[in-house]
């Protein structure tokens, strides 16, 4: 007799790192495609991808999906374990948690009596060449715990590659499998769900073992038979023995244990004695509501309250809520600023809680984008966090829940272009030169020909056309586990009974084996604590502003619509506001012209790749100026539009859209959502195209508009913005940009000390700084502290953390020793402050000693004698402050010119605050009839001009057509640079490599946005080369 | 003439590379650290610099600034084999030359007592500089009176490729107005004293001693000694290191007879011999000559088994040489070359312990069947790691006998017997199949090959192993089984 259905129970996915080779989604959908009624995915000491072959099984119904895992254990053998029950699935979590917590990341072990007491519930196939059974001279021993443990629940697994070598392993096992009366199961393992992937897997083991192809021997596998077989080919294989291939089904029909079954409950805070989670929840939050309206709440906003908390109860997400708002209760009482981000905006118990800063009913934002009943999935809040107090909030975390209870979601790195094409390219033995030149021509989309071809490699090359192939094919394949920025799974029942705790790669980190998308689809619910330097520089500015002017200032108490921070925000004078400081912010801005808090979410939602390749912005910035008449494609869309002057800018409106015009049910819009927010996986977003469109164009709207509305939904897939999200942000610019409007010292101090961060380098900061009028005055041993300060005056003073190279540790012991008394001359802090020789000279260097020892009429000495006499005490090394004099009497050395005052400036301390590089330069400039940046900016519409400046940054979006924009910095402000493709590609020596560039172009004029239109670069002749500036580059 | 001069070749490495490849001439070329991408870049030509490469960059970034650039690397060892070369050809102009320890592609030339042989100062500087030229290199000379201030005149680059110092005073007016960064200092000195604004011999001059020596250590002291002429700097010449050669002419009796031919070349080697023990240095090949009465030269390789100062040794080799590959002709002139390494001090010991296996002996044996047989004639098979059975052993030369280790004695295998290549059969075979097929499969990203192999009993009781080869479609014979 011979059998036609059989189970696949040994199966790795690519969650095998660097062993397997399909997606789980892609072995369930073979399955189901060959007739394989179940299977079961058992990769290497995990569970990461049973949540995606879960889901997907689901979706089909008729295969059934075993979650198992192939375990490591410490005598080096392998056993693979299944999961029958709960139970046996809470075994296998906790088993797999111990194997990993015990080992290096990315590594497990575990000895056979921890298998055996994690044995109830889970079924064990036990064989291969890998296993005990087969490896161990006496394997006895271990199969008499074995059996006692697992019972009939043990099996002997037979597997058949077609290879010469299993006969004598066949014979063997069978033997053994008598002796201890184990019943034989036959099942291969499958490492690919088609033989076309078998290069591939080739091409992962070589990246595992860091080989080429040609020298990997016997590392790879000798043939390309562990595909997933139909029921036909594997009855053929097991032909003599069709018991064995039956079994599997018996082995299937045991373990009937399904995801669903999880049944996950949210951690309770400690309540206060007699009050339910929901009654805590209503009170927290009406006292909320009392303090953030102190006149009374308005009767609108007290409706959705309670719309709200009956909907939460509910839905039993109270203690979700209340872990938030403790977190923020901490936040608050360590004086660590923290905000709400994302959908939570929409909720008011969020604001009221103060978990959120935007009034969402003030806001008419749209709260079932944040909690919906037929959505029935748990809420997402991330919680912003000043980035440099986050770790505070993480370990708090894990004190109140334990780290039993509390584990970070991981974070799965996958294949990107350019780690695809080295990887591949070096297992396929191309140099690496050459994939290093390829990589660098790469974007973030998939890996064309002309790639190589513009790298100098020839697709017509064998080696090269596979690079091409494999090298794609290879994109989005997991290449190893990674931390999520701040996302924490909590839960009531220890977080290792769900799901694998391992370890991270920093320290005191534990990481779970499921990503954020593995929580969403099971409905768990996870906490995201998120690093934001702005709020850094927020909590900074706001200290310094109470400590210098007396003055006490909350987030929540900064003047709304205060016209000033609107003034400058029109005119562009943006450097260092969050959110609105870029190139592309920069000069939408003086368009847009923002006067509201409403205008700043569009200000910062606008300049995004959805409404960009939407081509959505022009028509909204026409409309808004009156250009253009304010109309809809259809009426049913005006209540959806009206907000955005009959143009969609945000997620929600796009959803809306597709429920409105396209007659989507919501479950069908929160899909679009999810397929929206899962951009990497190509396609997803495509098969909305046709269903959009043609119901659009059914209910008579235009094709055009319908085409340009998906074109938005697939850009957001790259980066949209919902209006929650835009509104948080947008608070935190309008918070920045108030401060650099009224305690510019304030603001430039804090956002020095929160570097890095922001777009800008902190020579730019400091430059538009001082055009501002602020007296920033340069680093000194005598009173610069570690960090910037300001000085009664409210003069900047620059910190020692600008000294290149210099230790936070060795400054701090110099302040220490002033502190104590103050030094007295260089001898006397090479003595007291113990500094290294490189530190002393790094400081003179730096003109940070300058003033110590000020020469004739207190006028500062050259650093060059600095220099010198530190050099030299450094070297004495003698303990005794009369042995400190140098044996010679000093040289003269000539005095530093201002170039090179501001040179060394640049080079000690990546910046100046004696000048810019180009102010000495000036008149040399000028005689060359080149103009400052401040004339370009008066200049007509048209004019043609030639101007030469510092590459402060260049960017070549990927919406832009292979434009690139740089901004050119001078002493007296930018020059925004356009350069089209032809002259970039003729001049991209000068372009990508020159510091200090000149530019002769057309000047484009709208209004105050001024653009100089590249007609040709050139390399400025001037008598010294200036400094180096900082320049961010981006895509 | 009691005149010394400096000749400095710029850039040296990097003329070692264009003079190495030619072709690169015209083009952006660069001496790289390492051949990688992560490679630093050394040396660059002008055409490179014009293209935004500089010394410092990494390989893979020069060449994102130019897809033209060729790059490689120059190791010491060419370094040093070039120097030696150049002050070979020197040699010719003075028997004193002193290649300079500090700075690869510096030479100091002693010029006292060649009055007679060149007119002037002046063209014995054109003299050196046309010698250098003959070699392939470009130079800059200055004939001067110390070391350090031709050094620093031949070293100031600038239009002016040869400079003839008139006297002292005005080679020491020179010599100060050098920039420093053109000294070879060592980076540390050269960066610092850039820093202070020190940029040229007479700014470094005027520099206080005890202050240079107290933060700078003695070689700065040192240096600004001699800068000032307050210390005294001698050419140290290097003596030419003679290759020990030997050559014996046979114009009146042409001799074709391998015997007296050996006994001929005996009386030869004992000299060479002699040599190299004075030398403390051990023969490790003999390369040897034969010109030939109207027919090619012929050449031969000779290595003893290992570097040895024993004549009987070779005249083993040479003598299983010759009879394995006599003379095509009469032999009209014998020229030998010895190579040598430095002798070990074993080599040299009269009451060296002989073990009971004796395994130099195992090398003579091995290196006279080398002599007889050819270099390659010698091999031990080894595994391999590869699928198919042929990638599963190689063959490589054997250098020495290892000594045995038997394994105990165990159970009865069965043998598989290959053949070198695998056979061609006509049809599929006939007889019992035992098992199979077994597919191994591979090298899809080069040639690709899929086989599925059978054992296959024939009715002669024989058992083949065979396959199917996919890809040509038909039946091979791998081997038997015993």
């Amino acid at each position: 007799m011979s059998s036609t259905r059989y189970a696949a129970l040994t199966c790795k996915s690519h969650f095998s790192f660097l062993e397997g080779a399909s997606h789980p989604d892609e072995l369930v959908l073979a399955a189901h495609e060959l007739g394989v009624p179940a299977i079961a995915l058992t990769d290497r000491d995990g569970v990461y991808g049973v949540v995606r072959a879960h889901s997907r099984a689901r979706e089909f119904g008729g295969v059934h999906f075993i979650v198992g895992a192939e375990m490591s254990v410490d005598d080096g053998t392998r056993v693979f374990l299944l999961a029958q029950d709960r139970e046996g699935y809470r075994n296998l979590c906790r088993l797999v948690t111990k194997g990993r917590l015990r080992s290096p990341k990315g590594e497990s072990e575990v000895s056979w009596d921890e298998v055996a007491a994690h044995a109830p519930g889970l079924l064990a196939l036990w064989g291969g060449e890998r296993s005990a059974l087969l490896g161990e001279p006496d394997p006895a021993p271990i199969a008499g715990t074995l059996r006692d443990a697992f019972g009939d629940r043990l099996y002997a697994l037979l597997a058949r590659h077609r290879r010469a070598e299993e006969v004598p392993s066949e014979r063997l096992l069978r033997a053994r499998a008598a002796r201890y009366g184990l019943p034989l199961v036959a099942s291969n393992e499958v490492l690919y769900h088609t033989r076309a992937r078998r290069p591939l897997q080739d091409v992962l083991t070589c990246i595992r073992h860091g080989v080429t192809l040609s020298n990997a021997g016997r590392r790879t596998k000798p043939n390309a038979e562990h595909d997933l077989k139909s029921p036909v080919a594997m009855a053929a294989l097991f032909a003599d023995d069709p018991a064995a291939l039956e079994r599997t089904l018996e082995v299937a029909a045991r373990c009937t244990f399904s995801l669903a079954e999880i049944r996950y409950r949210y951690p309770l805070e400690k309540l206060p004695k007699g009050m339910t989670s929901t009654e805590w929840l209503r009170h927290l939050t009406y006292e909320g509501a009392k303090a953030r309206y102190p006149n009374g709440v308005p009767k609108r906003t007290q409706a959705q309250i309670e719309k709200e908390l009956a909907l939460i109860e509910e839905l039993d997400y109270g203690g979700y809520f209340l872990t938030m708002h403790e977190i923020v209760r901490f936040c608050e009482d360590q004086g660590i600023l923290c905000q709400g981000r994302g959908s939570a905006a929409n909720s008011v118990v969020c604001y009221c809680l103060r978990i959120t800063a935007v009034d969402p009913v003030r806001m008419e934002l749209l709260f079932e984008r944040f909690l919906s009943r037929e959505r029935a999935e748990p809420p997402d809040i991330d919680l912003d966090i000043e980035h440099e107090r986050r770790e505070e909030v993480i370990q708090d975390v894990y004190r109140r829940h334990g780290r039993t209870h509390a584990a970070m979601v991981a974070n799965v790195i996958r294949y990107r272009p350019r780690s695809a094409v080295r990887d591949v390219g070096k297992a396929l033995g191309i140099e690496e030169v050459a994939l290093d030149r390829l990589a660098k021509v790469l974007g973030y989309s998939e890996i064309r020909r002309e790639d190589l071809v513009q790298a100098g490699l020839d697709p017509r090359v064998r080696e090269h056309e596979l690079l091409l192939v494999l090298a794609n094919e290879i994109l989005e394949h997991p290449r190893h586990l990674s931390i999520h920025p701040g996302g924490f799974l909590l839960g009531d029942e220890p977080v290792h009974d769900l799901v694998p705790i391992e370890n991270g790669a920093m320290e005191d980190r534990t990481v779970i084996q499921w990503d954020k998308y593995d929580i969403e689809e099971l409905g768990l619910f996870k906490v995201d604590l998120l690093g934001l330097g702005a709020l850094t520089l927020i909590d900074r500015a706001l200290r310094l502003v109470e400590r210098h002017r007396g003055e006490s200032i909350e987030m929540a108490t900064i003047p709304p619509d205060d016209p000033p921070t609107y003034q400058m925000c029109c005119n562009a004078d943006t450097v260092g506001v969050f959110q609105i400081e870029s190139r592309a912010q920069m000069s939408m801005l003086p368009r847009l012209r923002p006067r509201t808090f409403y205008d700043l979410v569009v200000q910062v939602s606008i300049v995004r790749p959805g409404p960009i390749t939407g081509g959505m912005v022009h028509p909204y910035l026409r409309r808004r100026n009156g250009e253009e008449v304010v109309t809809y494609p259809h009426e049913s869309l005006r209540p959806v539009l009206a907000k955005t002057l009959g143009v969609p800018l945000f997620q929600e409106q796009v959803m809306k859209l597709a429920v409105v015009a396209a007659d989507y049910t919501p479950g069908e819009a929160d899909q679009l959502r999810r397929d929206m927010a899962a951009w990497r996986s190509k396609g997803r977003i495509e098969k909305h195209h046709e269903r959009l469109v043609s119901r659009m164009v059914e209910k008579g709207i235009a094709r055009e508009f319908a085409d340009a509305v998906f074109e938005q939904i697939r850009g957001f897939g790259e980066y949209g913005f919902p209006e929650s999200h835009a509104a948080s942000f947008a608070l935190i610019a309008y918070v920045t940009a108030y401060l650099k409007c009224h305690y510019l010292p304030e603001f430039t101090c804090a956002i020095l000390n929160a570097q890095p961060m922001g777009f800008y380098s902190p020579a730019t900061i400091v430059e538009d700084a001082k055009r501002h009028g602020l007296v920033v005055r340069p680093i000194e041993v005598a009173s610069s502290g570690w960090d910037c300060s300001l000085e009664p005056d409210l003069s900047l003073r620059m910190g020692l953390r600008y000294v290149k190279g210099l230790a936070e540790g060795d400054a701090l012991r110099l302040i220490e020793a002033r502190e104590a008394r103050p030094f007295d001359g260089t001898g006397d802090l090479v003595r007291r402050a113990r500094l290294a020789r490189d530190d002393l000279e790094r400081l003179a260097e730096a003109g940070a000693l300058d003033a110590l020892e000020a020469g004739a009429g207190g006028a500062p000495r050259s650093r060059r004698d600095a220099l010198w006499q530190v050099r030299g005490l450094a070297r004495a090394h003698v303990p005794d402050a009369l042995a400190l004099e140098p044996i010679d009497a000093a040289p003269a050395f000539a005095p530093l010119a201002p170039f090179d005052t501001i040179l060394w400036d640049y080079r000690s301390s990546a910046h100046s605050t004696r000048g810019h590089p180009l102010e000495p330069l000036r008149d040399e400039l000028r005689a060359k009839g080149l103009p400052d940046a401040r004339a370009v900016a008066s200049m007509p519409n048209g004019k043609r001009v030639r101007f030469a400046g510092l590459v402060i940054c260049r960017q070549r979006p990927e919406t832009a057509s292979g434009v690139v924009f740089m901004t050119l910095e001078d002493e007296t402000g930018f020059v925004n640079v356009v350069l089209w493709s032809k002259v970039f590609d003729r001049d991209q020596l000068l372009a990508r490599t020159k510091s200090f560039l000149g530019v002769t172009g057309r000047l484009q004029v709208e209004g105050t946005v001024v653009h100089l239109v590249a007609e040709e670069l050139w390399e400025p002749e001037t008598s010294r080369m200036p400094a180096r500036t900082e320049s961010h580059d981006f895509r | 003439m009691d005149r010394l001069a400096c000749a400095d070749l710029p850039a040296f490495p990097l003329q070692i590379l264009l003079a190495r490849e030619e072709t690169w001439r015209g083009l952006p070329a660069a001496v790289v650290e390492e051949d990688r991408a992560q490679g630093r870049v050394l040396w660059v030509n002008e055409r490179a610099r014009r293209a935004g490469v500089l010394p410092g960059h990494r390989y893979a970034h020069a060449l994102s600034l130019t897809a033209e650039l060729r790059a490689g690397v120059v190791s010491p060892g060419e370094i040093d084999r070039t120097s030696k070369r150049i002050a070979d050809a020197l040699r010719a102009l003075t028997p004193n030359v002193e290649p300079y320890a500090g700075d690869a592609g510096a030479f100091f030339l002693d010029g006292s007592g060649l009055s007679g042989l060149f007119p002037s100062a002046s063209a014995w500087g054109k003299a050196i500089r046309a010698s250098l030229a003959r070699e392939g290199f470009a130079s800059a000379v200055a004939v001067g009176f110390t070391r350090f201030g031709a050094y620093a005149v031949a070293k100031r680059g600038g239009k002016k490729r040869l400079v003839v110092l008139r006297d002292a005073e005005a080679e020491r007016r020179a010599a100060r107005t050098v920039p420093l960064d053109r000294l070879g200092l060592a980076p540390e000195l050269r960066d610092f004293l850039a820093k202070l604004g020190v940029r040229t011999v007479g700014d470094y001059a005027a520099l206080p001693p005890g202050g240079l020596a107290l933060r700078f250590g003695e070689d700065a002291s040192r240096l600004h000694a001699i800068a000032t002429g307050a210390l005294w700097d001698p050419l140290r010449p290097e003596a030419p290191e003679e290759p020990l050669e030997a050559r014996i002419v046979l114009d009146d009796h042409p001799e074709g007879d391998s015997s007296r031919l050996l006994f001929i070349l005996k009386s030869a080697l004992g000299p060479l011999f002699e040599g190299l023990a004075a030398r403390g240095e051990a023969l490790a090949a003999l390369a040897m000559e034969l010109v030939l009465e109207r027919v090619p030269s012929q050449s031969h390789w000779i290595e003893p088994a290992e570097p040895t100062l024993d004549p009987g040794v070779l005249l083993r080799l040479l003598h299983l040489r010759l009879e394995s590959s006599p003379p095509r002709a009469a032999v009209r002139e014998v020229r030998l070359r010895a190579v040598s390494v430095r002798a070990r001090a074993e080599q040299l010991d009269l009451f060296h312990r002989m073990q009971r296996r004796d395994p130099r002996a195992a090398a003579e044996a091995i290196a006279q069947l080398r002599a007889d047989l050819g270099n390659d004639a010698v091999q031990r098979a080894v595994l391999r790691d590869g699928h198919l059975p042929e990638a599963q052993f190689g063959w490589e030369p054997l250098a020495s006998v290892p000594a045995p280790k038997p394994r105990p004695a165990e159970e009865r295998v069965l043998v598989r017997r290959l053949h070198a290549r695998p056979l061609p059969l006509g049809e599929e075979p006939r007889g019992t199949p035992e098992g199979g097929p077994y597919v191994v499969s591979g090298g899809w990203w080069r040639n690709e090959v899929v086989r599925e192999y059978a054992f296959v009993e024939t009715d002669e009781g024989a058992c083949l192993w065979l396959y199917f080869d996919r890809r040509r479609g038909r039946w091979f014979l791998q081997g038997v089984v015993e």
